[in-house]
């Protein structure tokens, strides 16, 4: 590990590279853990103006932390533990495809099945599983965002696949 | 190799093409891909993190600003209401002086006339009017020494006494209204009347009534020495007096507050103070603390 020349991050260039690197993953996770409509957007910045205003206090090692338990909070006093459903795009039929309309129709079907399966998983389950399957990340890199070990990140997405199959098949 | 060791490894990109291809021979190959495919439909929002940098930018930017500006903003603010208060407060604004039971005090007007107040009075005046109008109001009691100038106007709710530079007390209390004049001249309007007061006249009015008037040869007050003194007088307004002076509360019964009483009393010792008003008419005190009871025969 690198060692950090800096007491803490209220210099720009290491602010502005700290949101780069964690902005995006930020969103990701408040956006799959608590859906779309308490504007996941909004608690990114909210949340990176908070680490920014206690900038003094926070150090380089402590910073990802921080943010993520805020942007966290953010959340949590909004909502109280409500359902999550996920909105998914429609598919438009295209006329360059050669998918019929059938075919389309089953495809959102087969969403709106696959919707409800993802609002039952728990909300561990659905983070882990979506920021694996959606953004593509590695178990070890979920493992250092939710701060949890591999095992767990690696239980958690497997558990929320087979749950989902489940489901689907009795949809 | 274990099926579930295949998924777990496809789930996180681990798989050899060797292990692939068993994975792929998995009866639920196509559930799990479909459900993989499935779910990329679920993708969040896009989020472009240049924006969105730029974005946080301006608000720290301006919250910064905001700060900037709050601080000489706040600062400006407050010169403006220090600056009003000082206005109004010296300027515009009456300046009112009392005093509280059993406390006297000496106030010098703008053009160095001198007021005593006696025990819970007051006195206001505008000090900005000063130069064209001399002119105070007055609640209870007061010894004025005015110096020579423009007439100078007491107001009580009784009545008016204009002065051209002299010495005299105005009393308006509930019981009486007592104007002495000490030096020079005092006219009293009082009921549409205009009464001229010479050095040593004494005017006053009780019960809403009686007026009279009567001589005087002291310089000044009594009180002015810590002592009241009363010249025919009903015992009420000795009682009401002795209350103001010391600050306590007298009852009194079986006494005819209308009898006339000749005498002082002095302000600094209560058991003295109490004999002397007490004796020469036969009575009887009891005092607890703030309580004093007169009794009569």
């Amino acid at each position: 590990m690198s060692k950090n020349l800096h007491k803490n991050i209220c210099e720009e260039t290491l602010y502005s590279n700290f949101f780069k690197k964690y902005a995006d993953d930020l969103h990701s996770f408040l956006y799959y853990k608590f859906g779309d409509h308490l504007n996941p957007k909004d608690k990114v910045q909210e949340a990176f103006i908070k680490v920014w205003e206690n900038c003094k206090n926070i150090t380089p090692e402590k910073a990802k932390n921080y943010l993520f338990t805020v942007g966290n909070n953010l959340m949590l006093n909004e909502v109280k533990h409500q359902k999550v459903v996920l909105k998914f795009q429609q598919e438009k039929p295209k006329s360059h495809t050669n998918e019929n309309p059938e075919f389309l129709m089953e495809e959102n079907e087969y969403s709106q099945k696959l919707q409800k399966a993802i609002s039952s998983l728990t909300e561990a389950q659905r983070v882990a599983f979506l920021l694996n399957r959606i953004e593509g990340k590695k178990h070890k890199e979920i493992a250092q965002l939710l701060d949890i070990s591999t095992k767990a990140v690696e239980k958690r997405i497997y558990g929320a696949l087979k749950k989902l199959k489940e489901q689907i098949h009795e949809l | 190799m274990e099926r579930e060791e295949l998924i777990r490894k496809w789930l996180d990109n681990e798989l050899n093409p060797k292990e692939l291809q068993l994975f792929k021979e998995l009866d639920d190959y196509a559930d799990l891909i479909r459900i993989s495919d499935g779910v990329q439909k679920f993708k969040s929002d896009s989020f472009d993190t240049n924006i969105e940098l730029d974005k946080l930018k301006k608000i720290i930017d301006t919250k910064n600003q905001r700060k900037n500006w709050l601080k000489p903003l706040t600062a400006i603010a407050a010169a403006i209401v220090v600056l009003f208060g000082v206005y109004y407060s010296f300027l515009l604004q009456e300046t009112e002086v009392s005093t509280l039971a059993s406390q006297k005090q000496e106030v010098i007007l703008p053009d160095n006339s001198n007021v005593a107040l006696n025990s819970l009075s007051s006195l206001t005046y505008n000090e900005k009017k000063w130069d064209t109008q001399r002119e105070v109001s007055l609640q209870g009691e007061a010894f004025f020494k005015v110096e020579k100038g423009a007439t100078f106007n007491v107001k009580t709710e009784t009545g008016l006494v204009t002065v051209v530079g002299t010495q005299f007390i105005v009393k308006d209390r509930e019981e009486l209204f007592e104007v002495i004049c000490y030096e020079g001249a005092v006219r009293v309007d009082h009921n549409g009347q205009s009464i001229l007061l010479k050095q040593g006249d004494r005017y006053i009015k009780m019960d809403g009534v009686t007026t009279s008037q009567t001589k005087t040869n002291q310089q000044s007050p009594s009180w002015i020495e810590n002592t009241s003194t009363f010249k025919s007088l009903p015992y009420s307004a000795v009682i009401a007096e002795f209350e103001r002076q010391y600050d306590i509360e007298i009852t009194a019964t079986n006494i005819d507050s209308k009898q006339l009483f000749t005498g002082s009393f002095i302000h600094n010792d209560i058991d003295i103070a109490l004999k002397s008003i007490t004796l020469p008419l036969n009575l009887e005190y009891t005092r607890t603390n703030r309580m004093i009871t007169l009794k009569g025969e």
